[in-house]
């Protein structure tokens, strides 16, 4: 490999954009330069505490310092020792303390009064009540099988396992909602690269961002908050680091966006096989990654599989010899190109696959396709080639690291029809420029380790019959993210997925999750699917629009005021631990969800022993003697964490955390942090440029019957077909896509008056022309109706127009957060997109994850 | 004497909002009150067009017209620059508002127990915070519209400064937007970022000598299409 030397490279970058490159992953000083920060709370007074816990309202509880005078929260500020926030908060997480206080939030336990599936009416019962009311009915679940419960949760905060505890104990289905967010990006990372994650940079030395489908200033990283990401992304920017934009929406980008390319909606796999296609045919390739580090180099057979020896190692061409090796045969020189006989067979290794694959994929092919010009995706292209320097290195805490300083940020290119085979497109991509874990280059998970679906993903045995509710390792999603809108599906039809009706889900909890609002198709699909449970049960601080139609019971759960966690906070270059600790006694009755699933467990008889919720519970927080649970002994909330924390080694235990909040947990290394140099090489995984068993699925899928749209998009290579969702009539002339806004979170924010007088209603952000054309003017107020494609179906809400410049004249956008009915300052805010998609077929990936557009139509309400 | 001054950085603004949170729960400022608001622009007209932020806190200018419009000399200006208004000696007449070139000034309208987003009742709003209960140099000058018919305005967080801390906003912005300090101390945060970087003021022509410093390219209001807010009846019905 070339070894560019730093005043070498700093003249061949010409820009001088290399120029500021620190030589240190993390400053030395770190840790005491974050516990020296004059931010924070203010200096206390008599009557006035300081207290330490953790943000609730967002995505990634960061650390936060509480004022609290006379028994009340004053303020809550950012820990200024969270190595993400240092010190600050965002909008939502300042604006949360009116949430505590909020006069709408549960006050007590409730039970239904009235038929379900309408506005529910409620009587008060009290914790006992309710709690025995809920364990009876999973115990009679139980007693009939293991298919009967089903368990439900919005994101789980921290390590999930007081959740995992309850789900392992009392043999519950999990329902996740990962499948409406990135997972079919997650599904494509394990897969590929064996990471548990979608893609994004090392900020710290990128010097070109492409941020793709992508709020680059308003939605926050993968696993970084909000806040962490921009400060990587101002920092990077101020070093030099260039960004291209692809989007239909450049969003709030403005100041902090190079280049702009309106990609039409649903059509970037067709970008990224185009950008294959030209960074091989200008030779921007990393051969040394491709053949060292993936299959590229394994030799396909014709019948798709990869030819292996009789250990069933993969087996290569070395051109050394002249011979089919193993692939770890030592001294080779690996083929990634040309065809080769062995046997009786003509084979060619997976790369020459690839580059057969793409022969026809220029950028002029995708251009037509993604509504932008061949020049756009060509200098896409070699802004990508030549900023990744191939061949390069950099030394980082002397160390060498390979260099390719270019990556792309595509979470939400996950949320399309071809997003599970889009994300991969997007992984093959930086593989050619072997940027994958590499210094500036491409990350997927920031903590990499082995994900266990590398493994499992590869070798799925496809069931004709016999899986569970979501389907899972069914003929239909053999890679299945566990969605609740293909549940819906089932239960609302169960003989078309060859599903027993008397297999069908009896009792559900819902735990602070909204679906019926939350989810696309809520109110239509997921609704009748509801119907269906004979009991369900909803944990929450407010009365969901779920729980008002469908729940039986309603648990208050408390927001700040209980013990949560653990949390791992990590900026991406050191990581901390923190704990939610209740700042002041629950509000009403509500109650934190520990206490709440310890009692249950109890009532349900699951609680104690071997295979109880606390076996359970000490196998999840990994405590070590003398600091288990007792297996017959109710503990404290607080127990649990002060055993927690002697089990991590901390002697003062949770005392630790009531005095620091925050304590430090890890700094990385170069060698623990870029894959190529890590012992051995990305954990020992091989990645996988050909998707060998995509193929295998997709015969096995065929053999049993299924129809053609459920494994057309299993193929070895990631590979372009127009849409269903463009099947629609032309007169749906428009793509709807959604958005979030900084300033809420889901739907749960938009209760909280502090932020939805910033962002008071819901508005359809319309292109000024394409509003002209259709005679509408601002603030008028239009009908949006979308079309399922398969079915005829059609769907409409009314709102009000906005026209703005930053979207393309042949999409819409809707944001997220609206539509709600039960909370007097949420309701009559305008409706939610999520009325507008449809869920199943022509909508989900083949990897059952949702998709985010439909085509619409929109007309002024005259 | 310190002569207070911030600086805010448009080249890293993130129009995310988290200094208008800070200034009102730290401010207590009642519904629809805004002593800090970051103003969403979009520019250029489609496929070239961008969204640019503009955070506007009170000017604090040096030649202030609203202090010489103050029939009560409730409006004042301090030694170390702070503008501030004492609501012991305010009636108001709104000249202050009406003579304000920036906008920044509130009038309270409503009883302000009211109009904290809910009907708090007796016990009033739960996250009020004691700071504004106190004097400063002798007049009440802290936090946000606590009574019914004065005028209130971003105050610097004078409560804060005397604590030796920054303005909430200040403190809270997760890109370090602003810089806040002594003009007169060359090493101060506030002169170091004017010294780096190109700067500007608003509305310098009126002669109000600012003391805001805004860093980076200039808002051009020949390009700037509106903005992008929502109307002030949705916000403030």
């Amino acid at each position: 490999m070339a070894k560019i030397t730093r005043r070498q490279f700093v003249k061949a970058a010409g820009l001088g954009v290399g120029a500021a490159i620190a030589a240190r992953l993390v400053p030395e000083d770190y840790w005491d330069s974050l516990f020296r920060s004059d931010r924070g709370s203010s200096s206390t007074a008599s009557g006035e505490e300081k207290k330490y816990s953790t943000c609730w309202i967002g995505k990634q509880d960061c650390a936060i310092i509480a004022r609290v005078v006379d028994g009340r929260i004053v303020k809550l500020e950012g820990h200024p020792a969270d190595p993400r926030t240092r010190g600050t908060i965002c909008p939502k997480g300042m604006a949360q303390v009116m949430a505590v206080y909020d006069p709408h939030r549960l006050k007590a336990p409730l039970r239904r009064t009235n038929a379900k599936g309408q506005q529910g009416t409620w009587e008060e019962i009290t914790w006992d009540e309710a709690l025995t009311t809920l364990a009876d009915r999973i115990v009679e679940a139980r007693s009939k099988g293991d298919k009967y419960l089903v368990w439900q949760k919005g994101r789980s905060k921290g390590v999930p396992f007081y959740d995992k505890a309850f789900v392992e104990a009392s043999g519950a289905i999990t329902l996740q909602n990962g499948a409406y967010c990135s997972d079919a990006g997650y599904r494509a990372g394990e897969y590929t690269v064996g990471r548990n994650g979608v893609l994004h940079p090392d900020f710290k030395y990128c010097n070109y961002l492409v941020s793709w489908g992508w709020n680059i200033v308003n939605a926050g990283g993968n696993k970084s908050c909000w806040i962490q990401w921009n400060r990587l992304l101002v920092e990077a920017r101020e070093r030099g680091m260039k960004v291209t934009v692809v989007d239909p929406s450049i969003h709030g980008s403005g100041p902090h966006a190079d280049r702009w390319l309106p990609i039409k909606p649903g059509t970037d796999l067709a970008f990224f096989l185009a950008l294959a296609n030209a960074l091989i045919a200008k030779d921007f390739v990393d051969k040394e990654y491709l053949t060292k580090h993936t299959n590229a180099a394994s030799l396909v057979k014709q019948d798709g599989t990869i030819l292996t020896d009789i250990s069933a190692k993969e087996v290569v061409w070395d051109s050394l010899s002249g011979a089919a090796v193993p692939f770890d045969t030592p001294n080779i020189d690996p083929a990634l190109t040309g065809e080769y006989t062995v046997g009786t067979d003509t084979l060619k290794p997976g790369y020459q696959l690839f580059v057969d694959h793409l022969a026809d994929k220029t950028p002029a092919w995708a251009a037509g396709i993604c509504g932008l010009t061949e020049e756009q995706i060509l200098a896409v292209a070699l802004d990508l080639g030549v900023n990744a320097r191939i061949g390069s290195t950099i030394t980082i805490d002397g160390v060498d690291v390979p260099y390719r300083p270019v990556a792309i940020h595509g979470f939400h290119v996950t949320q399309q029809e071809l997003g599970f085979q889009a994300s991969r497109a997007a992984l093959l991509v930086m593989m050619i420029l072997g940027a994958i874990e590499r210094a500036g280059g491409q990350f997927i998970d920031y903590t990499p380790t082995n994900a266990s679906e590398f493994d499992s993903w590869n070798n799925v045995t496809v069931k004709d019959s016999g899986y569970n509710v979501f389907l899972k390792d069914s003929k239909f999603y053999p890679i299945n993210s566990n969605s609740s809108g293909i549940v819906a599906q089932v239960m609302n039809n169960p003989s078309k997925y060859d599903f027993q009706e008397s297999e069908l889900p009896e009792v559900l909890i819902v735990h602070m999750s909204n679906p019926l609002l939350s989810f696309p198709a809520g109110q239509n699909d997921l609704a009748e699917s509801y119907t269906k449970f004979k009991f369900i049960a909803v944990i929450d601080p407010w009365v969901s629009e779920t729980a008002d139609y469908f729940a039986d019971v309603i648990l208050p759960a408390a927001l700040l005021e209980k013990f949560e966690g653990p949390f791992t906070i990590s900026n991406t270059y050191v990581s901390a631990t923190t704990i939610r600790q209740p700042l002041i006694d629950p509000m009403f009755e509500s109650r934190g969800e520990i206490d709440i699933y310890l009692d249950l467990c109890e009532k349900a008889g699951i609680l104690f022993g071997s295979g109880g919720y606390l076996d359970r519970l000490n196998a999840g927080l990994q405590l070590v003697d003398p600091h288990r649970l007792a297996l017959d002994t109710k503990p404290a909330a607080r127990d649990i964490f002060d055993k927690w924390a002697k089990s991590m080694g901390v002697p003062d235990g949770i005392e630790y955390y009531v005095k620091n909040g925050v304590r430090p947990k890890e700094t990385y290394t170069p060698e623990k942090y870029y894959g190529s140099i890590m012992t051995p090489a990305y954990g020992g995984l091989r990645h996988r440029l050909y998707g060998e068993a995509l193929g295998r699925y997709r015969n096995t899928m065929q053999s049993m019957g299924v129809d053609k749209m459920y494994y057309q998009d299993y193929t070895p290579f990631p590979t372009w077909r127009a849409l269903t969702k463009d099947l629609s009539p032309p007169d749906y002339d428009l793509t709807l896509i959604s958005s979030k806004r900084i300033e809420l979170k889901q739907s749960r924010s938009t209760s909280l008056p502090l932020l939805k007088e910033l962002v008071p209603k819901q508005k359809l952000f319309i292109n000024t022309a394409t509003a002209g054309a259709k005679g509408i003017s601002d603030n008028d107020q239009v009908y949006v109706e979308s079309h399922n494609a398969l079915t005829g179906e059609t769907r409409r809400v009314q709102t009000v127009a906005q026209l703005v410049e930053f979207v393309r004249p042949d999409t819409v956008v809707l944001s997220h957060h609206f539509g709600q009915w039960v909370h007097p300052v949420a309701r009559d805010s305008g409706p939610t997109p999520n009325s507008l998609f449809f869920a199943g077929d022509g909508y989900t990936t083949n990897t059952a994850d949702q998709s985010f557009h439909v085509n619409v139509r929109v007309w002024k309400v005259v | 004497m310190v002569r207070y001054a911030m600086a805010i950085d448009l080249t890293r603004c993130m129009g995310c909002r988290a200094c208008v949170e800070a200034c009102k729960v730290e401010n207590n400022t009642p519904q629809g009150i805004f002593w800090m608001w970051v103003f969403r622009y979009e520019e250029g007209n489609y496929p070239n067009s961008k969204i640019r932020y503009m955070p506007r806190p009170c000017q604090h200018c040096d030649n202030a017209p609203c202090t010489k419009v103050c029939p009560v000399g409730a409006r004042f200006k301090r030694e170390d620059g702070l503008v501030l208004t004492d609501v012991n000696r305010c009636i108001g007449c709104r000249y202050c508002e009406v003579a304000c070139p920036y906008g920044v000034n509130y009038f309270n309208w409503k009883k302000p127990w009211k109009n904290q987003y809910y009907d708090w009742g007796e016990e009033g709003l739960p996250y009020r915070n004691p700071d504004h209960e106190i004097e400063y140099e002798g007049r009440l000058v802290s936090g946000g519209n606590h009574f019914v018919g004065v005028m209130g305005k971003c105050t610097f967080c004078v409560h804060r400064l005397v604590k030796g801390l920054k303005p909430a906003c200040v403190a809270n912005c997760p890109v370090n937007v602003f810089s806040f300090g002594d003009l007169d101390d060359p090493n101060s945060e506030v002169s170091k970022a004017i010294a780096d970087k190109n700067h500007f003021r608003l509305q310098v022509e009126l002669g109000t000598e600012p003391k805001v410093y805004y860093l980076g390219a200039p808002l051009d209001p020949r390009v700037l299409r509106k903005p992008l807010d929502s109307t002030r009846e949705e916000v403030n019905p």
